[in-house]
């Protein structure tokens, strides 16, 4: 209805001279396979469409689905916790394939927990909310931990041989000497390409308190993550083992996890996989053993005030997914918003990608003062919440949302963390929203009051105001974080490279989120889903890159769309399109002219009409681009008489000019009327609505009063002191 | 006696209304010497641009977040929406940033970046009402102390003028106290929070943090009974001591802390009260056009009037209750 409209619209539009103006772009010129947009938005991307039904496993227009990964990295571990001493033995036989197509001798391991080892560590030394510094105001040693292989063996046919000696740390990507997360051990003989070697691991480690980083102990809540020692990734023809830096999450290879974790009898366990025995030992402990194929990376917890909700995800088009939400006690109230999320989180994302192959998936709310919470594993994910919390916050449901989210992106697609954050936040972010928005309308907004003095993770102020009628949509926040500090790095960089912790944030989280989103804009809501769909399929249990993903873009959209990623991706350029009007009446001759015998002839100044709005006019309408990034924009024209113009400019130069001539004058004009560029960070600049100076006013004075009585309320406030 | 205290309170509240009515202008009037340089500014923004409906029959959350990015300092968010406001200002004054933020805490992981959270130009614009509360405060009292309160402007200029350099020296002694308490929660906060941060479940630190909140809250409410006892002590005894007045003030409150204290705990509750039905009302209420608009504005000034007039049956009750106490002659209302 809305494209017949349009049409509609421009046919009759024909009666008005139209005329577009730009200068010559002195920019570079305009990629020669740029395509045009269309300009129907149905729906518009800030109403993202319903959700498609799930694509059917042997969809022949679809990539196929692999029926399992490479499963060339598969552990089988042993561990036993302390839990008054926090401390964890454990023992590993890694089975490794090589599949890096040459013979290797030298095996990169990952001791994450090395981190926490001293205060110079590389994560210790860097900033942000996951960095492994330990609190200074408390000055306490709970926060270090540590990660101690004791032996190294390689199994073979022939007998073991001990790599221990061989151990040595290594720092790839920066000189810091004091840095223990990664460690590198020798074989004395090359493992042949497709070989399959053993490597058995002991290993003590001291858990860290959990109040920053991810893993660690708050009571007996012990989070147990990036636990044990991992082998790198042969990725690009080398290794890559990067060191822990503060930002930095993770990247491994896919196999087979078989564990048994023995903690004392009464403590619950959740980890990745699904528990296969459970078994009382005489010393006190309960043994577990989960098992779970075709994953990267193997987490659990345990505590004993976890408290089990079970559930089941089960549709038409998805394979039935069993829920198991381990809740704090306090937070039992919110169990059923956890798991209501979680189903959102694999209906959505099922739909939009390609739908969770595994048996189950384990919630986890993260205990008070834990740091814990809002993390993805294979299988398993932790949320977070309040004890208050109002519906219109979606919390729990906006970060169980996207940490189920992760099944898909990070999870079944195995990209990079450590150097293309973006391919799993990103991908992940861009879905979360639109999930929401779907499932549960725009977030309202809230401030939490009477906190800490000092907010650190895994604590909030208890008490929660929702403003009423203030209401953020989709990309709002993202929007507001670009605004910040979109220019502070280009997006494509390692996490480790970034200027900042909020540089880190927003370009693996926010504008990756809203580059996707303007894709969708562009490309249509269809074809987005069915990239995708194309991607998440091709390469699941795989590593693809940031080239991979564009690649998929160029072949679904049959256009080379590479021109779009490097004004997004591989720029720190802001977007920002504006829009301004000039409408003037048609000029009457006045002064001289020729008369018809030749001679000139004064004519007069005709009186101004008596109505302002008596035409004839002649309007300009100025698009702007105020940013850096070019990117092609539609633009609608109202005019007085209800008449609408859609316009087209291909955004290269700084602005273009649109002209107009007729009866009536321009009543509003909007750049990027279905609000496709997600990226733009200033959309109030996007429109220009004509003698709505009354219409302002009434605004301006409405909430200007508003404020008042929050002034006169304070400076009352005031007289309680003095 | 807590009862009928507060009873007589709202009578002479109630008769000197026109008081309340003035006090509520200069109230007014302050406030608008920002909120009327707020109104332009957010006019010329909004004049030529779509986001003007859209304020307008609502809350246009991404016009506000570009806007307020432009405007860093700005305290027009919606966090003052809705019952917003209270709580805003009470975290504010509990994190000692009233008045002109001179009992800023610490944030521990920060300790030398001691940063008030409002605007300085609100936060000065509220240090200058204060000070006229306390040149009013004596014209009020002088007002509240006749067996028949009356007030005309010529008489409350006059009092407030007779008693300013005493209640002024008061106000600033108890600034002092008030530095005093803000200084000794600061260290006991941080020891609070470290119990809130090392429960082991959300009740018990919600508890922990809602707790000295509180506490503070009652300190800061102790504090100014005792400092209203003193103005009251000043003007009803004439007391030319601002510090005698003080410590005559706390003995008294001391002395019979339950009556004192119980007074002030159930005007307290009387304001909350009153909030608690603002609320619903706030809600449900929609303004739009000007009509709405003035019908709105008288709304939020006749709960603003509420407050001051709540402040001054307080005061009113602690006339009474101080007279009372002091063995002096029952009065009418």
């Amino acid at each position: 209805m809305r494209a017949l409209s349009l049409v509609v619209a421009a046919v009759v539009s024909g009666a008005f001279l139209v005329r577009a103006e730009a200068p010559v772009p002195s920019a570079p010129a305009s990629p020669a396979a740029r395509p045009t947009p269309p300009i129907e938005c149905q729906p518009c991307p800030l109403q993202p469409p319903p959700l498609p039904t799930p694509a059917a496993p042997d969809d022949p227009t679809l990539p196929p689905l692999p029926k399992q990964s490479p499963r060339n990295a598969s552990y089988t571990i042993e561990a036993r916790l302390d839990p008054e001493r926090h401390t964890i033995q454990g023992s590993l036989v890694l089975e490794w394939r090589n599949t890096t197509g040459q013979p290797q001798a030298t095996f990169p391991f990952h001791l994450y927990w090395n981190a926490f080892r001293n205060s110079l560590s590389t994560s210790a030394r860097g900033e942000g909310r996951r960095s492994a510094r330990v609190r200074g105001e408390r000055r306490d040693t709970r926060g270090f931990g540590y990660i101690q292989v004791a032996s190294v063996r390689q199994q073979g046919e022939g007998g073991e041989a001990d790599l221990t000696p061989s151990l040595r740390y290594v720092h790839p990507d920066d000189p810091n000497a004091d840095d223990r997360t990664v460690a590198e051990v020798t074989t004395p003989a090359p493992v042949p390409p497709e070989a399959t070697t053993r490597f058995k691991v002991d290993w003590t480690a001291q858990m860290p308190y959990g109040d920053v980083g991810r893993a660690g102990w708050v009571h007996d809540y012990h989070f147990v993550a990036q636990w044990f020692p991992k082998i790198g990734v042969w990725w690009r023809g080398a290794w890559n083992a990067h060191e822990f830096h503060p930002f930095s999450e993770f990247f491994s290879d896919y196999g087979v996890y078989d564990v048994q974790l023995t903690v004392p009898q009464g403590f619950v366990v959740g980890a990745t996989g699904s528990m296969q025995t459970a078994r009382d030992n005489a010393d006190g402990t309960r043994t577990f053993r989960f098992h779970q194929d075709d994953v990267h990376d193997f987490t659990w917890v345990t505590s004993r005030r976890l408290v089990e909700r079970l559930d089941r995800f089960e549709e038409a088009g998805y394979p039935p997914v069993d829920i198991r939400l381990l809740v704090q006690p306090e937070h039992a109230h919110l169990a059923a918003r956890y798991i209501a999320a979680t189903k959102i989180s694999l209906r959505s994302y099922g739909a939009w990608s390609a739908p969770y192959p595994y048996p189950g998936v384990t919630v986890v709310d993260p205990a008070w003062n834990s740091a814990s919470g809002g993390m993805e594993y294979p299988t398993l994910f932790t949320g977070g919440t309040a004890l208050f919390a109002p519906a219109a916050l979606q919390s729990p449901e906006g970060v169980t949302i996207h940490e189920c989210g992760h099944q898909f992106w990070y999870g079944l697609v195995g990209t990079n963390e450590f150097e293309e954050a973006w391919l799993d936040e990103g991908f992940n972010s861009y879905h979360d929203e639109k999930a929401a928005q779907i499932a549960l309308g725009p977030q309202g907004f809230g401030k939490r009051y009477f906190g800490p003095l000092a907010s650190g993770r895994g604590t909030r102020a208890p008490w929660p105001v929702v403003a009423p009628d203030v209401w953020i949509r989709r990309g709002d926040s993202q929007l507001a974080a670009l605004r910040k500090f979109g220019a502070l790095d280009e997006m494509a960089r390692r996490s480790w490279d970034y200027r900042s912790a909020d540089s880190y944030t927003v370009n693996s989280y926010d504008k990756p989120a809203l580059s996707l989103q303007t894709l969708e804009g562009l490309v249509g809501d269809d074809t987005m889903t069915r990239i995708l769909r194309t991607y998440a399929r091709r390469y699941r249990f795989a590593h693809p890159t940031s080239a991979d993903f564009i690649g998929v873009v160029n072949e679904v959209t049959g256009a080379d769309y590479r021109w779009f990623f490097d004004q997004t991706w591989y720029s720190s350029e802001q977007c920002d399109y504006a829009i301004r009007v000039k409408n003037e009446r048609v000029r009457d001759l006045a002064g001289y002219k020729e008369g018809p015998d030749g001679r000139l002839v004064l004519v007069p100044p005709s009186p101004p009409p008596r109505n302002k709005d008596e035409g004839p006019f002649e309007s300009e309408v100025i698009v702007e681009r105020r940013g850096g990034v070019r990117l092609p924009v539609e633009i609608s024209v109202q005019f007085a008489d209800g008449r609408i113009v859609y316009e087209r400019w291909d955004g290269q130069y700084r602005w273009a000019r649109f002209r107009y001539q007729g009866a009536v004058k321009v009543h509003r004009a909007d750049v990027d009327p279905y609000g496709k560029i997600a990226l733009d960070v200033d959309p109030g600049n996007n429109s220009w609505v004509d003698d709505n100076a009354r219409v302002a006013r009434r605004a301006a004075s409405k909430w200007a009063m508003r404020w008042m009585f929050w002034l006169q309320n304070l400076l009352e406030l005031q007289t309680l002191l003095g | 006696m807590i009862l009928d205290a507060a009873r007589r309170g709202l009578a002479r509240a109630w008769a000197l209304r026109g008081l309340v009515v003035f006090l509520l202008l200069v109230n007014l009037l302050t406030a608008a010497v920002l909120a009327v340089p707020l109104a332009r500014t957010l006019r010329e923004d909004l004049t030529n641009r779509g986001a003007a409906d859209t304020m307008l029959y609502g809350f246009d959350y991404r016009w506000w977040s570009a806007w307020a990015d432009a405007h860093p300092d700005t305290t027009f968010t919606p966090e003052i929406l809705g019952t917003g406001f209270a709580f805003k200002n009470l975290d504010l004054l509990l994190h000692g940033n009233l008045p002109a933020g001179l009992f800023v805490l610490p944030d521990p992981e920060h300790p030398d970046e001691r940063r008030a959270a409002v605007d300085s130009t609100v936060l000065a614009l509220g240090a200058a009402y204060l000070v006229v509360q306390v040149f009013l405060g004596g014209g009020i009292l002088a007002a509240l102390r006749a067996p028949q309160p009356e007030w005309t402007v010529r008489g409350t200029l006059h009092g407030a003028g007779f008693y300013f350099g005493r209640l002024l020296r008061l106000a600033l002694l108890v600034l002092l106290v008030d530095a005093a308490l803000f200084g000794l929660y600061g260290p006991f906060a941080q020891w609070v929070d470290g119990q809130a941060r090392e429960a082991v479940s959300e009740r018990t630190a919600i508890a922990w943090l809602l707790g000295r909140n509180i506490l503070l809250l009652l300190a800061l409410l102790g504090v100014n009974m005792v400092s209203s006892y003193a103005r009251v002590l000043i003007v009803l005894e004439e007391r030319s001591s601002a510090l005698l007045a003080l410590v005559s003030g706390a003995a008294l409150c001391l002395a019979r802390f339950a009556r004192t204290f119980g007074h002030v705990l159930l005007m307290a509750i009387l304001a909350v009260a009153g909030l608690a039905l603002w609320a619903p009302f706030d809600r449900h209420w929609e303004t739009v056009g000007y009509k709405s608009q003035v019908v709105t504005f008288v709304l939020l000034e006749a709960f603003v009037f509420f407050r001051i007039f709540l402040r001054v049956a307080t005061l009113g009750g602690q006339v009474v209750l101080a007279r009372r106490l002091a063995g002096g002659p029952a009065e009418g209302a």
